[in-house]
Parts: structure tokens; sequence; C-alpha cells
């Protein structure tokens, strides 16, 4: 039997685990009072899909836009083929397509070298808007461009995305 | 030896299926919740191995192993890490050394057999272990003698010695794993002996295509701790501090693991795109701190505000041009081709955000990245300066494959007039 007091960590566990990471190229689901975070996103894109009845979330962390275009068997990586995989995910979890909302925040200009055309950071949010549409999943709010890097925290328990920047204030959408 | 991309993709992702299943044995056994962060296969100076463990109090368990692989292996945690442990496996345990102590042999125990069996499987073959010994220690001294068990002829090592100081450099397999919710590490090193991996290395690797020759790529870690040297010299000359290049390292991981390379804290720096055989990315980071110091450093007056101005950002800009202008003459120098870089661009956010529209932009081609770290630091203030480096890895095979090692060696005299 474990014995909780000051001296244990046992505590603070609980609490950590309440607390989801997602890795670059990666997707998490969840549902109840979890926290979804990931962090670093300069030109990546972070879909965040929450269905509001069932109250189970996932936070994808993509870095190009489109699979077709890049070598790579990983889903997560790409904005198209990681949508994919997050609605499927949600849905085996028992979420409802017809009840998902998104928000999305990342795609940032910053270090943009390419000399023309528009950069991975404006792909990535253009084929993650498109992708969510073929999906018939409406997108609730967006943060994306500009030239600074961000970080987010998607609560499950509400859909509210938060997004966390070095040098400004942060914003909840 | 040659060592093809292939394998190293392969031996990249074996490491940190060894270190996942030993995260799972520790997760099963405790309750905890960790995962692993991120896997790397490093080539390094042998001196320079656990220089992430910064002065620290940590604890281990150590193992050797032999057969078709030979070397060490160790895990090590933090106090508090180890303190997590026993009182997950005791309650109250964590308050007792002995029991921290026991515990932490346990767990090490049924961790690592679990890393070196995926080894063996993988190989087909046979690889003993000796039984886990703890270890503690301060810093990089938790890992094992870093120096040769047969030291006396630790200065004929493997790379040519370009610098006055023993270069020999070693593979080391290093896996960062991060207790979920907390702020504490702990790591998996392995460092494998370099005849018997290099022999593994080669069967597992195709002899033609992109096989990239060992010698070559030591070759080029001397280069960057040159051009590194180089770059610190440049910090020394506009600051009159005197500032020493640390470690160099080339290493290789997956694209998506490259912008963990740096930290979440803020950073302040440049970046360049260079541009010739190889292309890729070059950034030159401070930490907020060090930034502050140094760009007070470069100014005749007192600064009138606290934190970072405009004022500092403009040094640091003009600082990171010129330590990368001397990182990039000293490689094209030596490669004998000509690289140029855009203008820098004055960066100012988190490590990772700014690593991670480089690690996109190359990994629009690649799967796999090399990665070029060095380090610089000084005595006289607080400062620390990173400089990585993101080629192009077809490029940089194609250079290194131009590069001819006897020319490497007659370069060993003009390294000097170079940089």
């Amino acid at each position: 039997m474990k014995v909780y007091d000051e001296s244990s960590e046992d505590s603070e566990t609980t609490t950590g685990s309440d607390r989801i990471k997602v890795g670059i190229a990666e997707y998490q689901v969840a549902s109840g009072e979890v926290v979804l975070t990931t962090s670093g996103l300069g030109s990546c894109l972070g879909v965040a899909i929450y269905d509001r009845e069932t109250k189970t979330a996932g936070l994808l962390h993509v870095m190009l836009p489109s699979k077709a275009e890049s070598d790579g068997d990983n889903d997560a990586k790409f904005a198209d083929s990681g949508i994919r995989e997050l609605v499927d995910e949600l849905e085996r979890e028992g979420a409802d397509r017809s009840n998902m909302v998104a928000k999305i925040a990342g795609g940032s200009d910053m270090l943009d070298f390419s000399e023309n055309g528009s950069g991975i950071g404006d792909r990535n949010a253009e084929v993650g808007r498109r992708t969510l549409d073929q999906f018939d999943i409406p997108l609730e709010g967006e943060d994306v461009g500009g030239e600074h890097g961000r970080s987010l925290r998607l609560e499950t328990a509400t859909g509210d995305l938060t997004v966390k920047s070095a040098n400004r204030e942060s914003v909840t959408l | 030896m040659k060592v093809d991309i292939q394998s190293l993709g392969t031996f990249n992702r074996l490491a940190h299926e060894g270190a996942e299943e030993a995260t799972a044995a520790m997760c099963q056994m405790t309750g905890l919740d960790a995962v692993v962060d991120v896997t790397k296969i490093t080539l390094m100076d042998r001196d320079d191995i656990g220089e992430q463990l910064r002065d620290e109090e940590y604890v281990g368990v150590q193992f050797a192993f032999e057969g078709e692989l030979a070397g060490d292996t160790v895990l090590v945690f933090d106090r508090e890490g180890s303190r997590t442990i026993a009182e997950s496996l005791i309650p109250g345990g964590g308050a007792s050394d002995s029991m921290a102590r026991s515990s932490v042999k346990e767990i090490g125990n049924i961790m690592m057999s679990g890393f070196i069996d995926g080894w063996a499987d993988f190989l087909t073959a046979t690889i003993e272990h000796s039984p886990p010994e703890y270890v503690e220690g301060t810093g990089e001294a938790i890992l094992p003698d870093r120096r040769r068990p047969d030291s006396d002829d630790a200065d004929d090592g493997d790379g040519a010695d370009t610098s006055g100081q023993n270069t020999e450099q070693i593979f080391v397999f290093k896996s960062e794993i991060e207790w979920v919710g907390e702020s504490v590490s702990f790591y998996i090193y392995m460092l494998p002996e370099y005849e018997p991996l290099a022999e593994v290395m080669g069967r597992h690797g195709q002899a033609q295509g992109d096989a990239i020759p060992v010698d070559k790529l030591q070759v080029f870690n001397e280069m960057t701790y040159d051009g590194t040297q180089r770059a610190a010299d440049n910090v020394e000359m506009m600051t009159g501090i005197e500032t020493e290049a640390e470690v160099s390292q080339l290493s290789f991981a997956p694209i998506e693991d490259v912008p963990k390379q740096v930290g979440t804290d803020t950073y302040v720096g440049t970046v360049v795109e260079f541009t010739g055989v190889p292309s890729g990315f070059l950034m030159v980071l401070f930490d907020e701190d060090s930034a502050v110091h140094i760009a007070e450093a470069m100014m005749p007056i007192e600064m009138d505000a606290d934190g970072l101005t405009g004022q500092h950002k403009n040094a640091i800009e003009e600082l990171g041009n010129i330590m990368t202008s001397g990182f990039v003459d000293g490689w094209a120098n030596v490669l004998q081709t000509s690289v140029d870089h855009t203008p820098p661009r004055l960066v100012h956010d988190m490590g990772r955000a700014i690593v991670d529209p480089l690690a996109a932009q190359v990994g629009q081609h690649q799967e796999h990245a090399f990665i070029i770290d060095s380090e610089m630091r000084t005595d006289d203030i607080a400062f620390g300066a990173e400089i990585h480096a993101l080629p192009n890895e077809t490029e940089l095979r194609q250079a290194l494959d131009e590069l001819l090692v006897d020319r490497a060696d007659q370069t060993d005299a003009d390294i000097e007039q170079i940089f």
C-alpha cells in the first residue's frame, strides 16, 4: 500500500501523469481532466481537435505539409496524413466527427530562407486548414504565421488552447 | 572502415528501442511515468563524453559488456531521480541512502539487461554483461574512466592530432529519458569500444553507395573544433575575454529529434544559410545571460537599462557574424571549396523553436540529419556560446568523399594558418 506523506513524490507523479507531452511528429489523444502540451513550434504546426460532447481531445505536432512531397513513413510528421491519423484515433476513442472542432497554431515564417514561393510554415497552415475542411471539421481559432516560436497547452476538459511565446503575452483560443 | 547512412539510422533506432524497453521496464516496476526523449549517435572526443552532465550529483548503474560488441553501458540518474525511484519501490525508501542505492541497482539491472538483449537480438549474437555495479559521482565523473584502458598509447589515437590534444574519437549512443511531469531526466550512455563497433557497422552497412569512411568523419570533427577555436578567437579579439573552444561533436539523429538538441530556454543569436558543398544552416546561440554579458563586454559605455536591449542585440548580431565567418571559412579552406553564407538573421526565441524551421527545411529531403555541435566557454565571466550546423546530408557525404584524407593530413600544418 502506498503511503502519501510530505516526503512522498507520489502525489506529484499523479498530477504529472495528467499532463501529456506531445513530441515533434507525434500526436496524443486524451479525455477527462488532462492537459496536452507541445513546445518549440517554429514553422511546425500544432493541430488541436476537440469533441465537445465526449470531451475527448487530441493534439498533433507536424513538421511538414504533405506526405506525398517528402520521404518518411511517419504519418504524424505531415499535416495532411497527421490530421487523418488524429481524426481516426479520436474516433477510436469514442469521439464523433460531427462534434469535432479544431484550432491550429504555429506555422511561423521565422528563419525561412526559401527565396521563392511560400515557406514551410505557411504551407503547413494551408494544408492543415484544407485537410480539416475535407473532414468537415470547423476551424474555430488560429494563431499562425509571424516571426516567433510558440508552445501549446490544450485542456481536454474545455478544449481551450493556450499559445505561449518567448517574448509576448499568451493567448487562449 | 566505412559506415553508411542506412546503418547509422538502423543503429540509432536500435539504441532508441533499447532505451524504450528499458524505460518501460522501469515504469512497470515503479508505476512512474517516463518517456524516451531523444536518442542519438555521436562521434566525439573521448574526453568530452558526459559534457551535458554539469556539476550535479549523479548515481547510476554501470555494466561492462563483451561479445559481438564490447564496452560499457551506464544508466545515470540525478539524486532526486534516484530518490523518486526508491520511494516508488518502498515508501519511505527515498529517505535512506542505502535503500536508494539498492533500489537504483535493482531497477538498473532490469532496465539494462533489456537494453543489452535488444542489441544481441538484432545482431543475432551473444553479448555477455557483467553484474551491475552501483556508481556515484559529480558530473561526468559518473561515467567510466574515459581514458582508454590501455592508456599507454592514448596519444596515438585513431584521429589525426591537429590541436595538440589527445583527439581519440569514439562513438557514443546516448538516450535522454524524461520523467513525465517532472523536470528531471536520466540518461543511458552506451560506450562501445571502437574496433568491434566499427566491424559490426561495416558488416551491417553496404560497402558501396552512401557509405562514409569513418576516418573522414573524424577529420571533419577536428575541423569543427578548429573552426570553433577560430570563432572563439574572434570573440576574444572583440571583447578581450579569453575564450576557449570546448566540445565539438558530430551527431546523427532522426530529423524530428533535431530541434531537441537545443533546450527549451530562450536563446539569442544569429542564423545563416550557407551554400556550396555542403549547404545547410549554421546557428550561433547564446543563452540570454551570456548574451547580456558578452554584449556589455563589447560596448565601450555602461548600459542604462537592465536585461537585453536593442543595443545588446546589435552587438550579438555583429559577434554572430564574425563567429560565423571564422567557422565557415575554416570549413571552406579544409574542404577546398567555397562556402558562402547569407547575412546573419538575428533570433531571440525559445531554442527549439529556432531550430525547428531549419530542421523542417532540411527535412524536406532527408529523414535523418547530421548535426554538428560545438561549445565555447570562458572562465572570466558567465558566458557560453553554442554553434550548431545542420548540413544537407547528401552534400556532406559528397564533401567528405572529395576530402582526401592525405590532404587532411597535409592541412594539419596549414590549419594554424587557415583558422
